[in-house]
């Protein structure tokens, strides 16, 4: 009898799905399937214990998770605009500079070699009503008499936590954009300046549609990153004063290892994945759309 | 200097006693490894230096395998049950967090000699059984807080005739919770001085109110575990942290202060009156770190309406987990280093002994030390007013409900009554759901 021979895709795909499986499915699997019972970190037995889509009828039924649900997209739309127009902003200038450049752009990835937990502390510091550098130097400057309360207040709470994720991420999308910027052929702009166009038209109509591929590229990394955003938010904030700067994974976060219900955390956990999702395919569809437009598609 | 040296002899010759006195056996526990998680950070490390003497004395090693502050200890904690990783032995514990692991740990009263947990305070031996079962025994590491305040405020003579003239009684540190709240607001001259501040979030701010609803004379939970702050002794404690934000007595980023920042606020020399732990009380006299160095008075803490002192205290301790495979030896570990001599040595440090014994010997070393006796008065009569958090598993999960409630009141987001009515509610729902009720 000849013995089937296992194909080779297989043999040399085989490791890579164990790891997978071991690594990314099985605690997938066992999040999801715990989701569906009042697991509690403290008390194992629960595991065992089948309550359907109780967890997921409290979360859709709470408006403590549905508030934290609103502000995430909230933060998600602001801050990820801001980045894009001022990472915007910093690849067209930078490109600009003709000496010193190589310099500019190390400079620009500052912010990104720090720790999302160090921004968090900087940023508190910075902010804090009573020994904060802002308030210090608005009062010096004689600009205000008032402890500001940046971290309490509820517009200004939520600005300081865009602001120090605006400071640590525009990066991203500067230097993506940049990346961008340098991939353009020149003849078309030279034909654009030939032809008479204002410098607005050149960006409107050929620099911004050459651009928007990788724009889409950064929005759609930093939408998964914002839309996890937790480490910079626990630090500052820690999702108060009275929820006013909860976000989902703030609230996840405590209610799963603080409140240790895990099984709860997990339900508004995979009710959360879904939005992630659903902001990967819309930025990859208008990705999809840009590339077509310059005959980039396939 | 005289003096002094009798009191170094004393102490060394008590350390030298109870050294002598120490129940372990030369090689008892010969080969075996405890391994252990234990809280780190700089003033916890003198104790742990005296390891190494116990391993000497029992043969026995020690292998610390996590060193995290108690909060991370909480989660580790927790992910451990979860895992069925818990054949660690030894673990620091703490009486605010000890009621959430009701299967981790071992009841210790099968290990340790009956005379030798009587050498504690009972307050403490109370408060570190739960359900029946001792959990840990506590170290030297006390809390509960008593009142700090800037001496020359309440010496100033103009001070004392303008209060007098606007309050009408004088002005001394303040015994009730109502003079408290008029003295901040009386001292505060904003933003460059206040009259006082309280740790505005997480445990800390549900810890304050819970002793207020005390002081005032309600309690947080009647018997059958319902919630019961909802009450005319929670609304006005409540509105007491109400009317100090509002009159702009307290920082107005207090509701995100805990214990770090209201120690720097009050070292900052920017506060007038504080509650705080004894923890502090080196620091805030220290020049190096203290702006109010040398102005520092400590008295015992106020009363709520009810003529009764707050006193919401912690402490923390050591416990032995079930799964440990040498139990005898962890507890002999535990032991060591609750001891009169390991309780001695780390009350030197400034932190307050749970030993009845080691109180005598840290205020005859106080002797001669002015700021130093009338702290360790404070907190001894305040200490007599101490009481644990609620004996439930499920504190720290109330707590989380409720903090957020009572800062949507400081803040203005809803009235104190539908904040207590919102927090009452959503402890109620978590009581239900985990079956106490």
């Amino acid at each position: 009898m000849r013995r089937k021979k296992i194909p080779t895709w297989f043999v040399l795909i085989f490791p890579a799905l164990v790891i997978l499986a071991a690594v990314v499915l099985v605690p997938l699997l066992f999040s999801l399937y715990s989701s569906f019972t009042p697991y509690k970190l403290t008390r194992p037995d629960t595991l065992f214990k089948w309550i359907g889509t109780f967890n997921y009828q409290k979360a859709i039924n709470s408006a403590v998770f549905w508030a934290a649900f609103g502000r995430t997209v909230l933060l998600l739309t602001i801050a990820l605009n801001l980045e894009m127009l001022l990472g915007l902003g910093l690849a067209l200038l930078v490109s600009r500079v003709t000496r010193g450049q190589r310099a500019l752009r190390t400079l620009m990835m500052f912010p990104m070699m720090f720790s999302p937990i160090l921004v968090g502390f900087q940023f508190k510091f910075i902010f804090n009503d009573n020994v904060g550098l802002v308030n210090n130097a608005l009062q010096s400057l004689g600009l205000t008499n008032e402890a500001i309360p940046w971290l309490v207040d509820k517009n200004l709470a939520m600005f300081s936590i865009i602001f120090a994720e605006m400071w640590s991420s525009t990066s991203v999308f500067a230097i993506l954009i940049l990346a961008g910027l340098f991939a353009i052929p020149q003849d078309p702009l030279e034909a654009a300046k030939v032809d008479g166009c204002t410098p607005w038209q050149t960006f409107r109509h050929i620099t911004l549609p050459f651009l928007m591929p990788f724009i889409y590229i950064a929005l759609a990394i930093r939408s998964l990153d914002v839309a996890r955003a937790y480490d910079i938010v626990q630090i500052m904030t820690n999702g108060g004063p009275a929820r006013r700067t909860e976000l989902l994974w703030t609230l996840i976060g405590r209610t799963g290892y603080v409140d240790a219900k895990m099984g709860y955390a997990n339900a508004m956990g995979y009710i959360s994945i879904v939005m992630a999702i659903f902001f990967t395919i819309f930025f990859f569809r208008k990705l999809n759309a840009a590339r077509s437009e310059l005959g980039m598609a396939g | 200097m005289y003096k002094s040296a009798i009191r170094s002899l004393l102490s060394a010759t008590a350390l030298l006693a109870i050294g002598v006195a120490s129940p372990a056996i030369a090689g008892e526990y010969d080969g075996v490894t405890i391994d252990a998680k234990l809280i780190g950070g700089q003033q916890y490390e003198a104790l742990y230096g005296r390891i190494a003497e116990w391993e000497a004395a029992t043969g026995a090693t020690v292998n610390i395998i996590s060193k995290k502050n108690h909060f991370e200890l909480d989660k580790e904690f927790k992910s451990d049950i979860a895992a069925g990783t818990t054949n660690w032995c030894v673990g620091s514990n703490h009486s605010s967090f000890a009621p959430q692991y009701p299967t981790l740990y071992t009841d210790l009263s099968a290990y340790v000699d009956a005379d030798e947990i009587a050498g504690f305070v009972p307050a403490m031996i109370a408060s570190s059984t739960i359900g029946g079962r001792l959990v840990m025994l506590p170290r030297a590491q006390f809390d509960v807080s008593v009142l700090y305040y800037q001496k020359s405020l309440f010496e100033d003579e103009a001070n004392k005739t303008a209060f007098a003239a606007e309050y009408g009684y004088d002005l001394v540190p303040p015994l009730t919770l109502d003079q408290f709240r008029d003295q901040a607001i009386f001292f505060a001259d904003p933003p460059n001085f206040y009259g006082t501040q309280y740790a505005g979030k997480d445990e800390g701010a549900s810890g304050r109110f819970y002793e207020m609803v005390v002081a005032n004379g309600g309690q947080m939970f009647n018997d059958d575990w319902t919630p019961a702050f909802n009450s005319d002794a929670g609304k006005e404690a409540l509105q007491w942290f109400l009317d100090l934000y509002e009159a702009g007595a307290v920082p107005p980023g207090t509701t995100s202060y805990l214990w770090d920042e209201l120690g720097a606020g009050f070292a900052s020399g920017t506060i007038a009156i504080n509650l705080d732990w004894p923890g502090w009380s080196g620091y805030f006299n220290d020049p190096e770190s203290s702006k109010a160095a040398g102005n520092v008075g400590i008295t015992v803490q106020p009363m709520g309406s009810a003529g009764i002192h707050t006193g919401w205290s912690g402490f923390h301790g050591f416990s032995v987990t079930e799964n440990c495979a040498n139990k005898d030896a962890a507890a002999s570990l535990v032991s060591f280093l609750t001891s009169e001599a390991s309780q001695i040595a780390e009350s030197s440090g400034g932190s307050l002994p749970t030993r009845t014994a080691v109180w005598d010997v840290v205020v005859a070393n106080a002797e001669g030390d002015e700021y130093r006796t009338m702290a360790l008065n404070a907190f001894q009569e305040g200490a007599t007013y101490a009481f644990a958090v609620p004996q439930t598993e499920y504190w720290i999960e109330a707590s989380n409900l409720i903090f957020p409630e009572i800062q949507a009141a400081i803040l203005g987001d809803k009235t104190v009554d539908e904040a207590l009515q919102a927090a009452s509610d959503a402890v109620d729902e978590m009581m239900r759901e985990n079956g106490v009720y």
